[in-house]
């Protein structure tokens, strides 16, 4: 068997094996405890059916670029400048250092305080999960320049602005992309999260809403969602990236 | 040539570190040198003799700590687009096609594009990478990398190229050709160049002057003239004569540099 085939036959043969004890596991418990992978996929078809699951998909993708976005935008532009001005960063990197560690989640009973129940909260949340990987993988990038490429360009007379916007931000551009690919992760993860603390709809307040109801098909049907959008944003990015990385002569 | 300005003159030149360890270091020592307009002159000398950072102190990177350096009877105080400096490691932008990258000092230059990319091409022409225009320098190979420095070098006249041990990193083969090519550019365009390598047969073959440096502290201990015309034949026997009195200078040059190590210990 060529390798083209085995990458399908083996992941699909680990897919069978995983459903087959899923549903051996499911024979030894209660639907409420376990239900089995059909009852499952009856429950997505029975949410899409009625409507409400591609409401709350296309909430939490809404939430999930727009805070990404929002994190992205200013991240970029304070890593590069923090990256570039040596002394700033030196005074800043040790509160970033102290904030860093903290979960977004842990940020959650003062979100709701600032901004009350809502998108805000879990905006909030996922602002702060794609934030600190975009700046500090930005920082660190911009901080990696290699300093011929800086000598170059004062050799031949560049001035301060050519030489950052065509020669450090370009150069900087696939460390930057690295974090931007981190933080597409985690703020896929905290997404989840935010939605499942205090927001009124979404793929997170789906789950919770149907823990309430003891709909442990929803339960599940909505984290096998949430597994596969997330699969398919990271494949989504790593093919952006890939596009990037032609265009910028420096292709995985 | 007497009567006229030297292109580029050091006088008293001295250079001093503060090392790790925190205790002065004196990279050259009183250092006096003259290279004449449109003269090709090879800096060779074992690691440690402040070849690099000569080339640097011209080429505007580094300050002398104390004398003075000049070029065109002007004090260097900073990197200039008239001395544009070559690297090993060649300083070329990878998100940049061969020829963005030969366009890029033109830019800094604030030249129009139509006159640029005229000039980019000719020097692309120049140093024979016409059909690679369009690629990236991970497609290229080092050679090929070089001669794309030297071609952006080029675009941009300069009346000065420094070059720091540009070939040191490619095989001897390509290595070769390069000091061809780099002659037959010489000849046509006539810049001054200085040339830092530790390859003695490089020297010999390029330099019209090779100045050999000693360490401890770095000063140039003999110039040597090599009268024999272009291009020179790494065979002859007037060859193998320079060659056999460069070497014999650097193996004195080196024992003094061990010796200088084992009084140190």
């Amino acid at each position: 068997m060529n390798s083209k085939a085995l990458k399908i036959v083996l992941p699909l043969l680990t897919g069978i094996v995983f459903v087959a004890l899923w549903q051996f596991a499911a024979g030894r418990y209660t639907p409420e405890q376990l239900p089995a992978p059909v009852d499952v996929l009856k429950a997505i078809k029975e949410l899409s059916d009625n409507g409400t699951l591609w409401g709350h998909i296309g909430i939490s993708l809404a939430r999930f670029s727009g805070a990404y976005l929002l994190a992205v935008t200013v991240a970029i532009p304070l890593g590069l400048f923090l990256g570039r001005f040596i002394r700033c960063h030196a005074a800043i990197d040790p509160l970033i250092q102290v904030l860093r560690p903290i979960s977004p989640i842990a940020w959650f009973p003062l979100a709701v305080l600032w901004f009350g129940i809502g998108n805000a909260p879990a905006v909030f949340i996922i602002f702060l999960a794609a934030f600190y990987p975009v700046l500090l993988t930005t920082i660190s990038a911009v901080r990696g320049v290699p300093e011929v490429y800086i000598k170059v360009a004062i050799n031949f007379g560049a001035g301060s602005r050519m030489t950052f916007l065509r020669v450090i931000v370009p150069a900087a551009f696939p460390g930057i992309m690295v974090g931007l690919h981190i933080a597409v992760g985690t703020a896929w993860i905290h997404l989840v999260a935010g939605e499942m603390l205090g927001a009124q709809s979404g793929l997170g307040f789906m789950i919770v809403d149907a823990r309430n109801f003891l709909r442990t098909d929803q339960i599940l049907a909505g984290m096998l969602l949430i597994g596969v959008l997330g699969l398919a944003i990271y494949r989504g990015m790593k093919a952006f990236e890939h596009a990037i990385g032609r265009r910028w002569g420096v292709a995985s | 040539m007497s009567d006229s300005i030297p292109k580029i003159q050091l006088s008293s030149v001295e250079k001093r570190f503060i090392s790790a360890r925190g205790d002065e270091q004196v990279a050259l020592s009183q250092l006096d040198l003259e290279i004449g307009s449109g003269e090709i002159v090879c800096l060779v000398g074992p690691s440690g003799c402040g070849k690099t950072t000569i080339i640097n102190l011209m080429a505007g990177f580094e300050k002398p700590s104390n004398g003075t350096v000049h070029i065109d009877g002007k004090q260097v105080s900073g990197p200039d687009p008239d001395h544009i400096m070559i690297f090993q490691d060649y300083g070329l932008y990878p998100w940049r096609t061969v020829l963005g990258n030969v366009l890029f000092g033109l830019q800094a230059k604030g030249i129009s594009s139509g006159e640029a990319l005229d000039k980019a091409m000719a020097a692309l022409e120049l140093v024979g990478l016409t059909s690679s225009k369009y690629k990236h320098p991970h497609e290229l190979s080092g050679g090929m990398k070089q001669r794309v420095s030297i071609a952006r070098a080029l675009a941009v006249e300069p009346s000065v190229l420094f070059m720091d041990e540009p070939f040191a990193a490619l095989d001897a083969f390509t290595r070769l050709h390069l000091q061809d090519e780099l002659l037959r550019i010489w000849q046509e365009k006539q810049p001054t160049i200085v040339f830092v390598t530790h390859d003695l047969d490089e020297a010999i073959t390029l330099g019209q002057k090779v100045v050999l440096m000693a360490p401890n502290p770095g000063r140039v201990q003999r110039i040597l003239d090599v009268k024999l015309p272009y291009p020179r034949e790494r065979t002859e026997n007037n060859f193998a004569s320079f060659r056999k009195e460069l070497f014999m200078e650097f193996h004195l040059v080196h024992r003094q540099a061990l010796d200088g190590v084992e009084y140190q210990i």
